[in-house]
């Protein structure tokens, strides 16, 4: 007889243990490599909660990873993959620049709509493609969106260094858009902007989406078991779809976030590991759509935290990466477990 | 004469719940008989069993072979003593051959890593040879019957030198036929020194082949006879505590309009022979249950599909209320009012992951919406308590599915399907598996379909079922029907046994 409140206390006793395990091998890693483990310790963990500045940084950097990892987990949620979430982030943040760069003297609220509209855009249309192959042709999605995203990735690069590069700025990047575009900071020092608020929001609402609606019924079931969708006479090519539409919206606003939130400009490479950090978020969250606000500040809490330890203490960038991946790759490997169990199942 | 196999004073309690599913159970088999474990779903047997097989560990109790006390625990220590276990559902690979499949787990190697295909096939062969079965250790999972699986399954427990076998309710998925090659095994197996425990709650078989009966109800023995002492009506008596009567009593013949027709529907593939369905035409009338029976293999899970709407026809058309319903999608025919309980419980009709409640509302979630897709929780909450007491689902409406009994499990599945039947509903093998009181639930369902004026079309490969409950009675036959008769008494199982094997055709020659 299985019990599920069984089930659920072995995943909490698995994370854990994973947490256990990154934390013991980290702990190993600082000793190691550092001169100073105790004080590289401190900064690692307490580094983030010392001032204004580190903790408004923090959460922050949690804001396109709240995004992402919720685009990821619609996905999840109807089985389907999304593994260009890198190319969709970084196109959206393009789109977004592109639009507001286009329309200098255009009013604050008008300017934010539209660019925020195109970074959607674009996202969902990138995404879509693949949902779009899968449907006509069975085209893997796995396959496809990486390969789409990838190659955009190259394109948008071209567009940052070439038509669009700022002449006045020694760095790869477009020029600032517009300074009325700015999203408004919260907890100065730091770059805290008031997308938080709105992106919390927008976590609440894809959970009430998911769980409380007819449409979202649909995406679930035809994700834990298509088949049975098919029987009960839900369109099942429909949500082949719509969840990688939802998935490619939700990393183009995570682009359009950070730009308009924190680099005010698009610059090359800015989305690097968005997308991919995504999906690590997702995993950990299980799909929840509000578990994904905890497992993106715990993603930003142990980047911040490495960034601290090597500002403060003694340990080089590269150091400080190790570590953080370390702690990732275990955590992400356990989920990913949880994951393909769970999916062997469903399928 | 002395007992082989003891289970003394078997307690096993399941944590959240406190059920008791086995209570201070004793259980002795004798060597070289075949022991036939009866009792309704939830009596305990698979428990039981299960605790046999290592496969959970008993609160309390002991278990000895040839007067030697054991700890099983787990089934390679099971395999070990020379126990082997066959469960209900296949647990095959697939994409591997007969003889992969058999030595999984215990694979012969070379030079101590590499798989030795040759020399398994090879061991596996001769184990085939001795025991007799009809099988080739070369061919794929994926090419055999379900009744040549079993028989996979048990060579399997054979090649790990089982001298115990214990079959989970082995004959549920097979035919006629398949079972009687099925008995002709086990006989052949006792022949040659084995033992065999077999769970089932199918009475006739149980008559058929078995020498001693150990009778299980909620959790306890409830009694122990020789097979020759008692007959059908006694074993099912103490079974289920009261006496079950499976004559039902047929309907009048009523309204009889026509609601659903096919017309020379035929299913062709590349590659293949003779047609998967061929030119199959017949009516469904309001008032009417059609029973469809044959062998498996010969077109009955295709014809399940194309009245589902789930499988596109080559050629042929579809009739409902005269309105032309060829090929159109799941959706639409789910719109025009299809009920429909699947062979595939499991991944078809259910959810395994997924609450009892949302479970229920998966034909009926578009009239929960209180605006712009929004669902109204406390309707389908109220719902799911109505169909919970009203089909006495043993279970709680937030719980997955899968945590659920299989006869309750199909509960739900009815529930969902008949409570917004309009004028038609598929029944397709639907009590296999299920113990008598389960199965009688749904015949009753069935005839209460029948007398609200709906067209029940049952699709079964179990020759009582359809005699039992159907009015008019098909038989097909390598895709094609080979007989279409009102029942009566000059049908009899022989008769249909006739058709079923091709013996007998009505339609041949006929366009």
């Amino acid at each position: 007889m299985k019990v599920n409140r069984s089930d659920m206390f072995v995943t909490a006793i698995a994370l854990l243990i994973t947490l256990s395990a990154a934390f013991m091998v980290m702990l190993v890693m600082i000793f190691i490599m550092s001169e100073t483990p105790g004080e590289t310790l401190f900064y690692f963990f307490a580094g983030p909660l010392t001032n204004k500045y580190y903790l408004g940084n923090m959460f922050n950097s949690a804001i396109p990873l709240i995004l992402t990892g919720l685009g990821i987990a619609f996905a999840f949620r109807s089985s389907m993959f999304n593994l260009g979430g890198e190319g969709q982030v970084y196109a959206g943040g393009f789109a977004a620049t592109a639009v507001c760069l286009a329309m200098p003297a255009a009013g604050a609220f008008f300017g934010i709509t539209v660019s925020l509209l195109a970074a959607v855009v674009t996202g969902a249309v990138i995404a879509g493609l693949s949902g779009f192959f899968k449907m006509k042709w069975r085209t893997d999605e796995l396959i496809s969106s990486f390969l789409i995203s990838n190659a955009l990735i190259y394109i948008v690069d071209n567009f940052i260094t070439g038509p669009f590069d700022d002449p006045g700025n020694n760095l790869l990047t477009t020029s600032k858009v517009a300074e009325q575009f700015w999203f408004n900071k919260i907890f100065p020092p730091s770059n805290l902007d008031i997308s938080i608020v709105f992106v919390v929001i927008i976590a609440i609402l894809a959970f009430f989406y998911l769980f409380k609606t007819h449409q979202g019924y649909e995406m679930r079931m035809c994700g834990v078991n298509p088949e049975f969708a098919r029987y009960g006479g839900i369109n099942v090519g429909k949500y082949i779809m719509l969840p990688m539409l939802w998935s490619g919206a939700l990393h183009g606003l995570a682009g359009a976030v950070y730009v308009l939130g924190t680099s005010h400009a698009c610059f090359k490479g800015f989305s690097g590991g968005m997308g991919w950090n995504g999906i690590a978020v997702a995993l950990i969250a299980r799909n929840n759509p509000i578990a994904v606000i905890p497992a993106a500040l715990f993603f930003a809490y142990i980047e911040a935290g490495a960034e601290s330890a090597m500002i403060n203490a003694d340990i080089t960038i590269e150091i400080a990466s190790i570590v953080q991946s370390v702690v990732f790759f275990l955590i992400t490997a356990q989920a990913i477990y949880n994951f393909l169990k769970y999916r062997r199942k469903a399928v | 004469m002395e007992s082989y196999l003891s289970m003394k004073n078997i307690s096993k309690t399941f944590g959240v719940t406190g059920l008791k599913a086995n209570d201070n159970v004793t259980l002795d088999v004798r060597r070289g008989e075949i022991h036939a474990l009866v009792g309704e779903n939830g009596a305990g047997k698979t428990t039981l069993m299960n605790i046999l097989y290592g496969i959970m560990q008993p609160d309390s109790g002991t278990i000895s072979l040839n007067g030697k006390e054991l700890k099983i625990l787990n089934p390679i220590a099971a395999n070990k003593a020379g126990i082997g276990m066959v469960h209900q559902h296949s647990r095959l690979v697939n994409e591997f051959t007969v003889a992969q499949n058999v030595v999984l787990g215990a694979e012969p190697k070379k030079a101590a890593i590499f798989f030795d295909n040759r020399k398994a096939e090879a061991e596996v062969a001769a184990v085939i040879e001795k025991n007799r079965f009809h099988i080739s250790p070369e061919m794929k999972i994926s090419e055999i019957s379900v009744g040549q699986m079993q028989q996979v399954e048990i060579i399997k427990m054979l090649y790990r030198k089982a001298e115990l076998l214990i079959l989970d309710e082995p004959t549920s998925i097979l035919t006629e036929q398949e079972i009687q090659r099925l008995f002709d095994t086990l006989r052949e197996l006792i022949k040659r020194g084995k033992t065999v425990i077999l769970i089932t709650h199918k009475l006739s078989e149980v008559k058929d082949i078995s020498d001693r009966i150990t009778v299980m109800r909620k959790g306890r023995i409830v009694s122990v006879k020789d097979t020759a002492d008692v007959d059908e009506r006694e074993i099912s008596k103490m079974m289920v505590g009261k006496s079950v009567i499976f004559d039902f009593a047929k309907g009048e013949e009523g309204c009889r309009e026509t609601v659903l027709s096919l017309e020379k529907v035929s299913i062709r593939k590349k590659r293949q022979g003779h047609p998967i369905l061929d030119n199959i035409s017949f009516n469904a009338s309001s008032c009417e249950i059609v029973g469809i029976t044959g062998v498996a293999g010969n077109g009955l899970t295709e014809l399940e599909d194309v009245i589902a709407g789930l499988q596109k026809i080559s050629s042929g058309s579809i009739y409902h209320n005269d309105e032309d319903i060829t090929n159109i999608s799941p959706k639409a025919l789910r719109e025009r009012g299809l009920a429909y309980v699947p062979t595939d419980r499991l991944k078809r009709g259910s959810s395994l992951d997924t609450s009892v409640k949302e479970n229920l509302i998966l034909t009926s979630h578009h009239d929960f919406m209180k605006r712009c897709g929004v669902f109204d929780d406390n309707k389908i909450s109220e719902h799911s308590r109505r169909l919970i007491s009203e089909y006495k689902i043993d279970g709680h409406s937030d719980v997955p599915i899968g945590t659920l009994s299989g006869g309750n499990i199909q509960k739900v599945i009815l529930a969902r399907e008949l409570d917004n039947v309009k004028d038609f509903v598929l029944f397709s093998e639907p009590t296999w598996g299920l113990d008598v009181a389960s199965s009688e639930f749904i015949y009753e369902k069935m005839l209460e379909m029948r007398a609200r004026g709906v067209a029940v079309v049952l699709i079964s490969s179990n020759i009582d079922e359809i005699l039992t409950l159907a009015d008019t009675i098909f038989v097909m036959y390598r895709g094609r029907l080979v007989a279409g008769r009102a029942s009566g008494p000059d049908l009899t199982r022989e008769v249909i046994g006739e058709y079923m094997l091709g013996l007998k055709d009505d339609f041949r020659g006929e366009e």
